[in-house]
């Protein structure tokens, strides 16, 4: 069943690489525009279930991947849905005509990465306050070098007489 | 009636965790839900990138605070999966007993909240008792109470002390002879009854389609369960059941939560049964010059609460170069809660999100 989703997909979207890491897990690297056909087509096929969506930094490539993780009820197969998008403005299209809950999947890897995603109503900030800075969760942001700047001013108890 | 913005925690009674709710309400209707995460906030899976493999098991443990156990796991299958080491068999029964453990110990602690906050101090308190002897047991094997850090890469920490077998069997027969009294005063209770049935009902399709797991999921009859449909350790080798249940509100999660502790317990008593003799962990490489060959996993696991899977990505050096955490909490507070909470009334705002099996950690990470 799984070789021939392989080949059905292939046929439909061209430029769409399927790969099967290991067992029960399967790969498509997409472009863009693919991103929304290929996942609805997913859905029609039964995988119903938008598990999560997690975003990895290339920041060598210049790109940030986005990856959609969906599973079925009825098989034990995962796919991952690959995209990339360039890190200067990243943007790309919502995903929430689909799977509903992309909502908070999409709004974390905004405040995290700062993916803006297009068509999302509600984009506010989950867990940081007033953040001015880089988006944290992204490669050159260096934690250490914030926390110096942040914290080593202020002074110990001792020192304050 | 007037409209009013009403604050609900982080620090309210009807409040289990650090987590907290903006509530619209109308009289005692509350019109809309704004949940509101971050006080738990450490960034884990960005320090997580400058720490080497093994120094990041202090920090997984600690996303879960209620079963820390299952994010070890989660963490060492992955880390297994990349670096393709293999488990020996005594190792994976051992898993297998800590991970079950583990789940009975988090549905007590799940059972005292529930109990607690609806006003039923003494099967509470019993729950909470029952849970500390399973931290005993902890303790003994892994020298921590509630943080373990005992299973990694490559098997356990260490054997199974002299006796271990005899009291964990001495401690589920204790167990299930006191399910009567729970039964009595808590889960087939007529009061707990009245005030749990047809709360924060959820239909089978739209649990599905809002990527519900676990509890939430079976509840509706969904008979979905990661041990089942991807065995991992030993779940293919030992016999139990999926309890589910038909109406998906929130009794029905109790009792699915209930079920599934006699469901635990059936799968240890099996595991001690058949567990073999050997070694219980493969020898690793030096860990501060271990580095894993580039590549990317999925790996899932059934935790208490449902799906917790983790997604990594190796380039070949010694940290993990992205580490992400699939949470149930994530899913289940975040999306389905507010979903649930129109329409309520502020009294049950508490008992939705306990039925719900939300841990504010593992929202925040």
């Amino acid at each position: 069943m799984d070789k021939e989703l392989k080949r059905r997909i292939e046929e439909i979207y061209k430029d769409t690489e399927v790969e099967f890491p290991e067992a029960n897990r399967m790969v498509l690297k997409t472009k863009k525009e693919n991103l929304l056909p290929i996942l609805e087509f997913l859905k029609r096929e039964g995988f119903r279930q938008l598990k999560a969506i997690s975003c990895v930094d290339w920041i060598e490539e210049g790109e940030f991947e986005l990856v959609y993780l969906l599973s079925s009820l009825n098989t034990p197969l995962h796919i991952m849905v690959k995209v990339r998008v360039g890190r200067e403005s990243p943007e790309i299209e919502t995903i929430m005509k689909i799977f509903e809950n992309a909502q908070v999947y999409e709004r974390e890897i905004h405040e995290l990465f700062g993916v803006k995603f297009r068509g999302n109503p509600d984009l506010s900030p989950l867990f940081l306050e007033n953040w001015q800075n880089l988006p944290p969760f992204r490669k050159d942001f260096d934690t250490r070098e914030y926390v110096k700047e942040k914290f080593e001013q202020i002074p110990f108890v001792e020192e304050k007489k | 009636m007037r409209e009013l913005e009403l604050f609900f925690g982080p620090q309210h009674p009807g409040m289990v965790g650090n987590f907290s709710i903006t509530l619209k309400v109308e009289g005692d209707r509350i019109l809309e839900a704004i949940p509101n995460p971050g006080y738990l906030h450490r960034g884990f899976e960005k320090l997580m990138e400058l720490r080497n493999w093994i120094q990041n098991f202090p920090m997984v443990c600690r996303i879960n605070v209620i079963e820390p156990d299952s994010m070890e796991a989660v963490y060492a299958m992955a880390v297994e999966s990349l670096a393709n080491i293999e488990v020996p068999e005594r190792a994976k029964y051992i898993r297998t007993i800590v991970l079950e453990l583990a789940r009975l110990a988090s549905h007590l602690f799940g059972a005292w909240a529930y109990a607690n906050m609806l006003g039923f101090d003494t099967p509470a308190q019993w729950a909470m008792a029952d849970r500390d002897h399973i931290l005993d047991l902890f303790e003994e094997l892994t020298g921590g109470r509630v943080y373990h850090i005992y299973i990694l890469p490559g098997g356990v920490r260490r054997d199974l002390p002299d006796g271990f077998e005899e009291k964990v069997m001495h401690f589920l027969h204790a167990l299930s002879q006191k399910l009567p009294d729970y039964n009595e005063t808590f889960f087939e209770n007529r009061i707990f009854y009245e005030r749990a049935k047809n709360i924060g009902k959820i239909e089978k399709e739209e649990a599905i389609e809002w990527g519900a797991t676990g509890q939430v999921l079976r509840a509706t009859g969904v008979k979905y369960d990661i041990r089942k449909v991807e065995p991992y350790l030993v779940y293919d080798k030992v016999e139990f059941d999926i309890p589910t249940r038909e109406d998906g509100d929130a009794y029905s999660r109790i009792l699915v939560i209930r079920d599934e502790m006699l469901e635990s317990a059936k799968i240890i008593m099996q595991c001690i049964e058949k567990m073999p003799k050997g070694k219980v962990y493969e020898r690793l490489p030096n860990p501060f010059k271990w580095k894993i060959p580039k590549g990317e996993t999925y790996v899932r696991v059934e935790s208490s609460r449902g799906e917790l899977g983790l997604y990594m990505v190796s380039n070949g050096g010694n940290t993990p170069y992205r580490v992400h955490f699939r949470t149930p909490s994530f899913n289940h507070g975040l999306f389905i809660l507010p979903r649930l909470l129109k329409g309520a009334s502020i009294a049950d705002v508490g008992n939705i999100m306990i039925s719900l099996y939300v841990v504010a950690p593992e929202i925040d990470r």
